[in-house]
């Protein structure tokens, strides 16, 4: 090209720039379409399943220009060559050939020759950028939705929350442990219990987890309510006993002997393990109340002595005991008295009251009514059923005596197509019965039975 | 094997060819009134040394051409009115016996393919054998009759003449035979305008007297110069391309072909376009063939070379139309625009 006119070469090179914009983009476009689609896959994937990924979604903008690398690879791979290029300007400004001619031959006669300087002004081949790009705006869109999905975030795992319910359970059963309410069997029962349902949730956590978690807390509760009837039963034997100081002596004999049984339940619920050593001793020694067989003492002094030492150390403990039954009413369990519907209180659709209109289903503990119903004095008296008695094949009466034989129904006899058709055809109805080979073997037979 | 020289003919040279050229073409215009078209294509195959068909209805001019050509070219004529009974050796010449010294012999009388230009009027008329007396001549510039060789005389031209509506009684030529003509030209019917031009400036339609305007010489200098016409790699590819593509087995072959084409071009055709197209070239005072060349001549250097399938003819297709699609369909560039360019 050095040979040719300054203004030709000049043209020859802005159409050279013009085709490598041209096989860009004929490349990249495809590539570009690849690359955001892809895109959109990978953020739809990481908005499903990779939570962490969210904050560097928006890079995926940059796709795009990454897959102009290899492009930009490809158009320099499919440049095209200086007489392909002159080839295409002559093609393009009327196919005279003489610029490929004067280019290949080198030729310098015919440089300035009008078929050469209209070079200088040939229109160059218009960009037509649309019509590629155009189909990437669907994959734009595409990425954009993708983007602008919500993030999911995953439901926390089965295992935090099972933890979480068992450390509820076991907080409440170190507080009992503290207070020294139960007792190392009750304990190894009650941490296998919890590690139970700390497993079931593990596994499945759905409302009978919490259900679980909640019979818990009322075998807590149940098992605190236990501990305090049986103070409360030493307390009232206690006072018993004492009331009885001055009364005859069987009477407190047995009064001591109540005593003695509600210290044995004592001792059995493990409220005795932690009693002052004095106490115990007059209770028969650890041992004894470890067996839940406690003796009492027999002499009036040591036993009114044990009354006074019991007594102080069961109030002690029923205060104790007082505070740790509130632990059945912590952590989610279910308190009806949250919830004016449900408690004695008048809601606002009426005053709860069974038949007392508003649109409500009535007290939780109200009678089941069903309308008119029975007295409860009438509703459930026995009626003495008639006695029983099988019938005998022998017990049996005519129910009636009709006069003269009875009498042949013809439409309702069962008579053989043959002895029917005997009377009207002769015999030619029962031989029609017969197969051929027969007949002299039937034939036979009754000429012998004559 | 000659190759094409790796320079350009001067401007002068270039210049002096088209003057010339352009006084025949001139010649050639006033006996042929509106045909433009037609003579540029005749004088670019006499440039390129071939052989033209020419085909039209009677009337047209299709003789007088040739005969103004002769004229204008003061080459040595002969006309052959092509019958049902001539003889090839009609044609060639024949071996006659003569006594000569007291002795007799064979003596070789000249026919009439022994001349510059041969007119072979109404060719379709002959029986097919005569018309295979052509062949050699045509493609090999000679004559052999009893074993001996003849050259026909440098330059040698045939210009045929057929009549495309007469049917009865004519032979169509060979595929073989219509291979080794250049062109075939078809002259078309000529305009009211032309008319009324031929009614006012000639008198029982006689053409006006011509003078030569080219000599022997001159000629065989415009044959040198017409084979130095540079044919760019680029124009040739497209040549190659265009003929490949008439095959209809071709990979390049548009779907026009491949429907309608039952055989396509020998090479000759891209011999011929390639000739013809320098012929062409020097013409419009270029030193070298450009695309352009290629598309005007490829109808006539072609469509005669192709064998349409029948459903052409059901279709309605002619091999003129089957070129003109092929000219859309075959790039003038292997490789063209990138689909996101668009030529203005």
């Amino acid at each position: 090209m050095n040979s040719l006119p300054v203004p030709v070469a000049s043209m020859l090179r802005r159409l050279r720039r013009r085709l490598v914009i041209g096989v860009f983009l004929d490349i990249w476009p495809r590539w570009a379409l690849g690359s955001l689609l892809s895109a959109g896959v990978v953020a739809i994937s990481c908005r499903l399943l990779i939570p962490d990924a969210a904050s560097i979604l928006n890079w995926l903008w940059l796709a795009p220009v990454l897959a102009s690398i290899p492009a930009v690879a490809l158009t320099a791979s499919r440049a095209y060559r200086p007489d392909q290029i002159a080839a295409l300007a002559d093609s393009i400004n009327g196919g005279e050939g003489t610029l490929l001619a004067v280019l290949e031959v080198q030729d310098p006669a015919w440089v300035n020759s009008r078929a050469i300087t209209d070079f200088s002004q040939f229109s160059l081949p218009r960009l037509r950028v649309w019509r590629k790009l155009g189909a990437l705006a669907p994959a734009v869109a595409f990425l954009a939705i993708a983007l602008m999905m919500p993030q999911r975030i995953p439901a926390a795992s089965n295992g935090v929350l099972a933890n979480d319910i068992a450390a509820d359970l076991q907080a409440a059963l170190n507080e009992l442990k503290k207070q020294d309410v139960i007792t190392p069997n009750e304990d190894k029962e009650f941490q296998e219990e919890i590690e139970r349902i700390r497993k079931d949730a593990t596994e499945k956590l759905d409302s009978s987890s919490w259900e679980a978690s909640d019979a818990m807390r009322e075998k807590f509760a149940a098992k605190v309510a236990e501990k305090q009837d049986a103070m409360k039963w030493a307390a009232d034997s206690l006072s018993n006993f004492a009331a009885s100081g001055d009364s005859d002596a069987s009477l407190t004999k047995e009064q001591a002997g109540e005593l003695g049984t509600a210290i044995d339940k004592l001792s059995q619920a493990g409220l005795l393990a932690n009693a002052p050593d004095d106490l115990k001793k007059l209770l028969g020694g650890k041992d004894a109340i470890a067996g839940g067989k406690t003796q009492l003492p027999k002499d009036a002094a040591s036993l009114r002595k044990l009354a006074a030492s019991l007594s102080k150390y069961l109030s002690g403990r029923s205060g104790e005991l007082a505070a740790i039954s509130k632990l059945g009413k912590e952590a989610g369990r279910f308190d009806p008295t949250e919830f004016p519907l449900f408690s004695n209180e008048p809601g606002p659709d009426g005053d709860g009251e069974p038949g007392s209109g508003g649109i409500n289903r009535g007290r939780g503990d109200a009678d089941l009514t069903w309308g008119r119903e029975s007295a409860m004095i009438d509703k459930f008296k026995s009626v003495p059923l008639p006695p029983g008695s099988f019938r005998s094949p022998d017990d049996w009466s005519p129910l009636a005596v009709l006069p003269g034989a009875p009498k042949e129904s013809p439409e309702l006899s069962i008579t053989s197509s043959g002895v029917q058709y005997a009377g009207v055809t002769g015999q030619a109805a029962v031989r029609r019965t017969l197969a051929p080979r027969h007949y002299s073997a039937v034939k036979k037979y009754f000429e012998n039975s004559k | 094997m000659t190759e094409q020289n790796k320079s350009l003919l001067t401007p002068e040279a270039v210049g002096a060819a088209q003057t010339r050229i352009s006084r025949l073409v001139a010649g050639l215009r006033q006996v042929l009134l509106g045909k433009e078209e037609t003579i540029d294509e005749v004088v670019a195959a006499l440039l390129a040394h071939g052989h033209v068909l020419l085909e039209g209805l009677p009337g047209l001019g299709k003789t007088e051409l040739v005969k103004a050509l002769s004229r204008l070219l003061s080459l040595d004529f002969r006309r052959i009115q092509f019958t049902p009974d001539l003889l090839p050796t009609d044609i060639t010449g024949s071996h006659i016996l003569q006594e000569r010294d007291g002795r007799k012999d064979f003596v070789f009388h000249p026919g009439p393919v022994f001349t510059n230009l041969l007119l072979a009027d109404e060719i379709n008329r002959a029986s097919p054998k005569t018309q295979a007396a052509l062949l050699e001549a045509m493609q090999e510039r000679r004559v052999t009759t009893f074993g001996e060789t003849r050259a026909l005389p440098n330059p040698f031209f045939v210009l045929a003449t057929q009549n495309p509506i007469e049917l009865e009684g004519t032979y169509p030529l060979p595929e073989a035979q219509l291979d080794r003509f250049t062109f075939k030209v078809e002259i078309s019917g000529v305009e009211r305008s032309v008319l009324e031009e031929i009614l006012v400036t000639r008198i029982h339609g006689v053409p006006p007297a011509l003078e030569p305007v080219i000599n022997a010489i001159e000629l065989q200098e415009l044959f040198t110069l017409v084979d130095a016409v540079f044919l760019p790699r680029a124009v040739a590819n497209y040549i190659a391309r265009l003929v490949a593509a008439t095959h209809p087995k071709s990979p390049e072959a548009p779907e026009h072909v491949r429907t309608f084409v039952k055989y396509g071009s020998s090479p000759r055709g891209a011999i011929a376009i390639g000739a013809a197209a320098r012929g062409l070239a020097l013409l419009r005072g270029k030193p070298n063939v450009g695309f352009d060349e290629v598309r005007r001549i490829a109808a006539p250097a072609l469509a005669h070379r192709l064998v349409l399938d029948y459903s052409a003819k059901l279709e309605g297709y002619d091999e003129r139309r089957i070129v003109a699609a092929l000219l859309d369909d075959v790039s003038e560039v292997e490789r063209g625009l990138p689909q996101t360019l668009e030529a203005r």
